[in-house]
């Protein structure tokens, strides 16, 4: 059989295309791009041993705490500032990170049935709860905080009670909500709190995977999320943002990627998949995203940090 | 810096050829013109070099100036804790200070004792070590296999340095030996030597008693003392108190309590002893210094030694204590046959811990005792003792003994008579056991799941399942994919292997986990017991208790959960783990010492064994099979019994079956006693019970106390008169020297015996003892004795005597015999220098400076000095090179066979100029149309001339070049008449022939020519 040169050129250039075309399939719903990684593994400082809990404050510093009860500060460039360490951590250590209105970090002391108050410094400011109990104002495993305009506080728990409860800003019991299970309105494990621009609180429900929204006194107002691994489904939603744009983002624990999704739960794509490299992730705890718009996600099996436009 | 080597250099020889090469290619190239000739010639010349150079091994070599230092701590139970502190923080400062991040230097620390282990690899960083964490057997000191792990530690391309803090008392292995090897290999060492701040120092040397101690004769027990004295202070005499204590049968004597005043040096003290009844004795001495401070070490201040007087023989019946008294009416029974009982359970504080203990007994009867009363060491030990001790040992019958009492795959399976998995029945009763196991955030969590999971998969038979669920990527079955419950039997060796890898994930929740089990166990509908077990720290989110949920699905299954809370988040995580094991009827417990998780799972897993047991409440009468002397005297019928443990005989000669069951029918599982010799001792396996539960009509049976006293007498150790023989041990360096002195009755030397003897040490390991005879009737055997505890000989002088047994206790490590730090030794190991660089320096500091100061002064000395020489690492390229050549291979043969023409190169830029310049080419295009045809005619001349000249014309000559006019004139009429002399037939239309005609004529021309020239030859006949 002859093959005309053109023919031969178009086969030589059309070939790898082909390739590429049908890889496509595998990156179905694929978006976002990466900007870089920082940390290794290691007990040293600036280095991690599976972080868990991420928070950025308004001068774009990233807090990272790791199963050492390390709490460790950043830039954005993964250039470590300071860091200190939870009082007691034999029994446990944090789970959730959060910032209140004056910049202050709460950390969600999750085995010690409690929320910690810290300086940006590192400075121990207060204490809430510390009793184990489903009465008002005792708590099982502590996993966020979150603090709204009012300076209310909300505080998500799971264990026996998985539920969330309201503060005042003097620390005052105002209500509670939840309990667990898989009806609407039930949590299992809640895992992350986030407050939009109207005060609404998102919580991502990781073990019934699923994200659920209710009003400042605990009226659910939406809920959507299927388990599965293809886009638009969820496998353990561990950590929420929002970007005020109308969109939100979530990191699967259980899927090792983030999705974004419209605020009604319309998927827009997926980021990362399971595995070491670049732009993969093992089971990654957290996510952020700093005053530029870039996202942060903690790669918590890989004991590092990825940045990457979304 | 990079630069090349050859690692077989002789073969750069062969590049001499190359001018040969080149004269070659220059003559064979010729027709290729000069450019191409000159191309041609330079790629066969790189293909050569290349070729030459692959063969001579060339190599990358990359010299590099940076430095890795590993840092070996001593961690011998020599040095104490602030010694420890002392030298973590100046390796911490020294590294500090010291390390030179710019060049990349690295630092790592490795801790030793008796083995050596990581503590931190050599990475390039400031790392720092807060404390030891490793774990090590702290026994002894090897410095040099510590040495020895630096060596694989060390990263290739860096230079290397170790440096020892250790108080060189080394009494494992030979560290100059070793450091000599490093030397070799351009390893640098430094040596900080770890300095005692003792001032003295008294130890118990040992304790002494005769060798030959007899009833009702008195002896002396010695007692050596040792006052030493820290080098440099002034010796001075120790005043204390010295006790001897005297235990025999659970009960302790004080012999002697008195003040002593120890004298520096060596000194013996002796007190008077008489023993007046047979049993075994063990006699410990300590000493307790009046004033603290005299005495350093209180770790060397005891010691013990042990005898055993013979009576007549005793047995020890084991008993489970959460059901004491099953056997009480045995006991009973054995007592009434004049049998010495003693009777005790296995409740920890009671258990022997220490194989010398059991030599009183000549038997042991484990009375349905289950596997996980005991520990590892202790079933150990009562194998070894029935094994290399020769001690008798039975197993008696119950649910929790054999295979339904977890002792499947133990050392005291391997002494019995019967397996205690069954085979070849008609129906197999199968068990299936899952195990969850969540990530623990406790220390070496991952290590003791492994731990466990191996502990319940060796107590699982062969037609078990086993499942292990665990969170990978998610929640997942560790083996078999979907179908995560496989048989143990064709897969148990997979599955250690898979446990082996096993890295648990931090699992959010139980649910989904609970799901997978419970649709796995669904999918095993011949399982007859299920079990569920749960390892975690209690943090992962609950269980759904709804109807759709897992634990649901399992309680209609009939699985139990058991839960094990270990490192459990406090009161959160115990609560639920508690609930799950309530709810499904399992077990919960509270684990805070990791080291007792083996021995729950081995009860855990022990339930899915129930189905080994073979109850039938009708009752059926045990047959016997084969007279053995257990049953001599005992007819057929027996009493009915109503259950048995199932079990499979050994396919062995020596088993002998003597009762059998008829139920249940057609099954070769149903041996009801089985006996063998193993080792020096007998074994049996009785597998039914002796009166409590399944043999009760057996108790008024007028036989009962006949066939247990037989079986009972039958598995004891032969005893006889060993007065004759004598046996002394005697420590030394580590070493251990037995003397057998042997009389006849006549007190005559006994000579030429062939003794075998075996130690067991207090690993539970035997030690080959090769005694030989030195002197009439004295025979010698030397072991090593490097562990501390107890040691037991066996010494059987010879077929049907009975054999000799004797004992030494080494009472503590040889790290608290010496204090004084070994300079000597020390100062060697700094001064073996290196082969390219300079020796190493003790580093150390006055006396009498202390803390800080003495810090400081350490520190003045740099670990990280560049006076060794540059690391190299090189790297073959070879496979690089011949890649290259194959390459340039092609290039040649392409330069030659191809002509690539560049004619077209002009035109086409023409063409591309006019085009971009946008000229009208219309008569360039007629006048190239001329060209080409002026072209065509041309070449069809030259065509028409050159088949011109392939026309075969001989006559024709063409004029050389060279000629001149003159000449070629000349030819030219020469040739003319040479022309005119032609025959006359040779007219202008021959010269139309066609070219085979010509050449026929020109062939028939040359015949002729040549009959010409051969006249006289006579024509061929053909």
């Amino acid at each position: 059989m002859r093959i005309e040169r053109r023919s031969f050129l178009a086969l030589a250039l059309g070939m790898p295309a082909l390739a590429v075309l049908g890889g496509c399939d595998d990156d179905r719903g694929k978006v976002g791009r990466l900007r870089g990684t920082w940390g290794r593994s290691g007990v040293t400082d600036g280095r991690f041993n599976k972080p868990r809990a991420m928070a950025i404050d308004g001068n774009d510093q990233i807090y990272i705490v790791d199963i050492t009860a390390r709490i460790q500060v950043f830039t954005t460039e993964g250039e470590f500032l300071r860091g200190w360490q939870t009082p007691v951590h034999a029994n446990g250590r944090p789970t959730g990170l959060g910032i209140d209105r004056r910049g202050n970090l709460l950390v969600a002391d999750t085995h010690y049935y409690r929320v910690l108050t810290y300086s940006p410094q590192g400075e121990l400011l207060e204490t809430l709860g510390g009793t184990f109990g489903h009465a008002p104002g005792e708590f099982g495993f502590v996993t966020d905080a979150v603090e709204d305009a009012e300076g209310n506080l909300y505080v998500s728990e799971y264990g026996e009670y998985d539920r969330i409860q309201k503060f005042s800003r003097d620390g005052k019991f105002l209500l509670e909500w939840g309990g667990h299970g898989t009806d609407t309105g039930q949590f299992s494990r809640p895992q992350c709190l986030a407050l939009d621009a109207e005060q609404h609180l998102w919580v991502s429900d990781a073990c019934n995977h699923r994200i659920q929204v209710f009003d400042g006194q605990g009226q659910l107002l939406t809920c959507w999320g299927t388990h599965g691994s293809a886009p638009g489904q969820l496998a353990y939603p561990y950590g929420l943002v929002l970007d005020g744009q109308g969109h939100v983002y979530v990191t699967e624990y259980g899927n090792h990627r983030v999705q974004k999704f419209t605020l009604d739960g319309q998927s827009l794509g997926c980021w990362g998949h399971d595995g070491r490299g670049p732009g993969e992730l093992l089971y990654p705890w957290a996510l952020t995203r700093d005053s530029q718009g870039h996202f942060y996600v903690l790669d918590t099996g890989n004991h590092r940090v990825q940045c990457f436009d979304l | 810096m990079l630069h090349i080597a050859f690692d077989s250099p002789w073969f750069l020889l062969l590049l001499v050829a190359l001018p040969w090469l080149w004269w070659i290619s220059f003559r064979s190239l010729g027709g290729l013109g000069p450019v191409r000739r000159a191309l041609a010639i330079a790629l066969r010349t790189a293909v050569y070099v290349l070729l030459v150079l692959a063969l001579s091994e060339m190599q990358w070599v990359r010299s590099t100036d940076r430095l890795t230092v590993i840092y070996l701590l001593d961690q011998s139970l020599s040095i104490s804790q602030s010694q420890t502190d002392a030298m973590i923080k100046y390796i911490n400062e020294s590294i500090r200070k010291q390390r030179d991040a710019a060049r990349e230097d690295r630092a790592g620390v490795i801790v030793f004792g008796t083995e050596a282990a990581v503590e931190l690899p050599p990475l390039d960083e400031t790392q720092q070590m807060p404390r030891v964490e490793t774990m090590i057997d702290r026994e002894h000191t090897n410095l040099a296999g510590a040495m020895k792990m630096a060596v694989a530690c060390f990263p290739h391309d860096t230079e290397k340095r170790i440096v020892i803090l250790t108080d060189g008392n080394q009494n494992v292995g030979d560290a100059l030996a070793q450091a000599r090897a490093l030397a070799d290999a351009n390893i640098g060492i430094d040596v900080v030597p770890i300095r005692s701040q003792s001032f003295g120092e008294v130890s118990v040397e040992k304790v002494s008693i005769p060798a030959d101690v007899r009833r009702g004769q008195p002896f002396d027990v010695s007692v050596v003392l040792n006052n030493k004295t820290a080098e440099g202070r002034e010796s001075k005499s120790v005043e204390g108190r010295l006790q001897i204590v005297r235990k025999a049968g659970g009960r302790e004597q004080m012999l002697t309590d008195q003040d002593v005043t120890v004298e520096p040096g060596v000194h013996a003290f002796r007190a008077r002893e008489e023993i007046e009844s047979p049993d075994f004795y063990t006699y410990e001495a300590r000493f307790v210094p009046k004033n603290p401070a005299d005495d350093t070490l209180p770790q060397n201040n005891q010691a013990t030694t042990f005898t055993h007087v013979r009576g007549s023989g005793q047995v020890l019946v084991l008993e489970d204590f959460e059901n004491k008294g099953e056997f009480k009416f045995f006991v009973e029974r054995l007592r009434a046959m004049n049998i010495e009982v003693a009777l005790r359970s296995t409740r920890p504080e009671e258990l022997f811990n220490d194989l010398a203990e059991l030599q009183p007994y000549d038997s042991i009867v484990l009375a349905n005792v289950p596997r996980e009363q005991f520990s590892d060491e202790q079933v150990e030990m009562l194998a070894r003792n029935t094994q290399n001790m020769g001690g008798g040992l039975i197993m008696m019958g119950g649910p929790n003994s054999f295979g339904a009492g977890g002792w499947t795959n133990t050392p005291v399976e391997e002494v019995m008579p019967v397996e205690f998995q069954i085979k070849n029945a008609k129906v197999i009763p199968v068990g299936a056991l899952a195990m969850l196991m969540h990530a623990s955030e406790m220390a070496d969590g991952n290590y003791w799941q492994k731990v466990i999971a191996r502990e319940a998969l060796k107590t699982l038979g062969d037609q078990d399942y086993c499942g292990v669920i665990h969170w990978g990527l998610r929640e997942e079955w560790l083996w078999g994919g979907r179908q995560g419950m496989l048989k143990v039997g064709p897969n148990r060796g997979q599955m250690l292997g898979r446990l082996d890898r096993m890295t648990p994930g931090d699992m959010p929740e139980f649910e989904s986990s609970l799901i997978l089990a419970r649709n796995e166990f669904a999918n095993l509908p011949d399982a007859a017991s299920k079990h569920m077990i749960i390892i975690s720290d209690g943090d992962p989110a609950d269980a759904n208790y709804g109807p759709s949920g897992g634990i649901a699905g399992l309680i209609k299954q009939g699985v139990k959960i058991s839960t094990v809370a270990i490192g459990a988040h406090g009161a959160a995580g115990h609560a639920r783990l508690r609930a799950m094991a309530l709810k499904t009827g399992g077990k919960y417990y509270v684990v805070t010492n990791a080291r007792t998780l083996p021995r729950i799972y081995q009860k855990e897993a022990r339930r899915i064994s129930r189905s080994l047991v073979f109850e039938r409440a009708t009752g059926f009468r045990p047959q016997i099979k084969y007279p053995h002397e257990m049953v001599q005297g005992i007819e057929n019928p027996l009493p009915p019994i109503t259950g048995y443990v199932l079990t499979t005989a050994k396919d062995n000669p020596l088993v002998e079956i003597s009762l059998v069951s008829p139920e249940p029918p057609g099954q070769t599982n149903n041996t009801i006693l089985a006996s063998w010799t193993y080792g020096l001792g007998k074994a049996v396996a009785f597998t039914t019970d002796a009166g409590h539960r399944w043999a009760s009509d057996w108790v008024s049976w007028s036989e009962y106390d006949r066939l247990f006293s037989q079986i009972v007498r039958w598995s004891m150790r032969p005893s006889g008169d060993t007065g004759k023989f004598t046996v002394s041990t005697d420590v030394r360096d580590g070493k251990v020297r037995v003397v057998v002195t042997a009389l006849d009755k006549d007190d005559e030397f006994l000579n030429f015996l062939n003794f075998s003897s075996i130690v067991v040490g207090p690993d539970m390991k035997p030690i080959d003892l090769g005694i030989k005879q030195t002197a009439p009737g004295r025979y010698i055997g030397e072991f090593d004795a490097k562990k501390t505890g107890s040691y037991l000989l066996m010494v059987s002088p010879g077929a049907g005597k009975a054999p000799i047994r004797a004992g030494l206790s080494i009472p503590y490590s040889d790290e608290f015999r010496e204090r004084e730090t070994n300079d000597a030794l020390l100062t060697s190991l700094a001064h073996v220098a290196p082969k390219d660089g300079a020796a190493g320096q003790v580093i150390d500091a006055p006396a009498n400076l202390t803390g800080d100061e003495r810090l400081a002064h350490m520190l003045e000395t740099n670990e990280f000095r560049r006076d060794l020489a540059p690391a190299t690492s090189s790297q073959g390229v070879w496979h690089l090179l011949v890649l290259t050549a194959s390459c340039l291979f092609f290039f040649d043969i392409f330069v030659r066979r191809v002509t690539v023409s560049f004619a077209w190169v002009g035109p086409l830029a023409v063409g591309v100029r006019d085009r971009l310049l946008g000229r009208d080419n219309a008569k360039d295009v007629e006048a190239t149309i001329e060209r080409l045809r002026s072209s065509k005619a041309e070449v069809a001349g030259q065509l028409e001339q050159k088949l011109a000249a392939l026309r075969f014309e001989p006559a024709a000559e063409t004029p050389g070049d060279a000629t001149t006019l003159e000449e070629t004139i000349a030819k030219t009429n020469e040739a003319a008449a040479r022309q005119a002399a032609k025959p006359a037939s040779l007219t202008p239309e021959q010269e139309q022939d066609s070219y085979t005609a010509r050449l026929l004529k020109a062939k028939q021309k040359a015949r002729g020519d040549q009959k010409k020239d051969q006249p006289d030859r006579p024509e061929s006949t053909g």
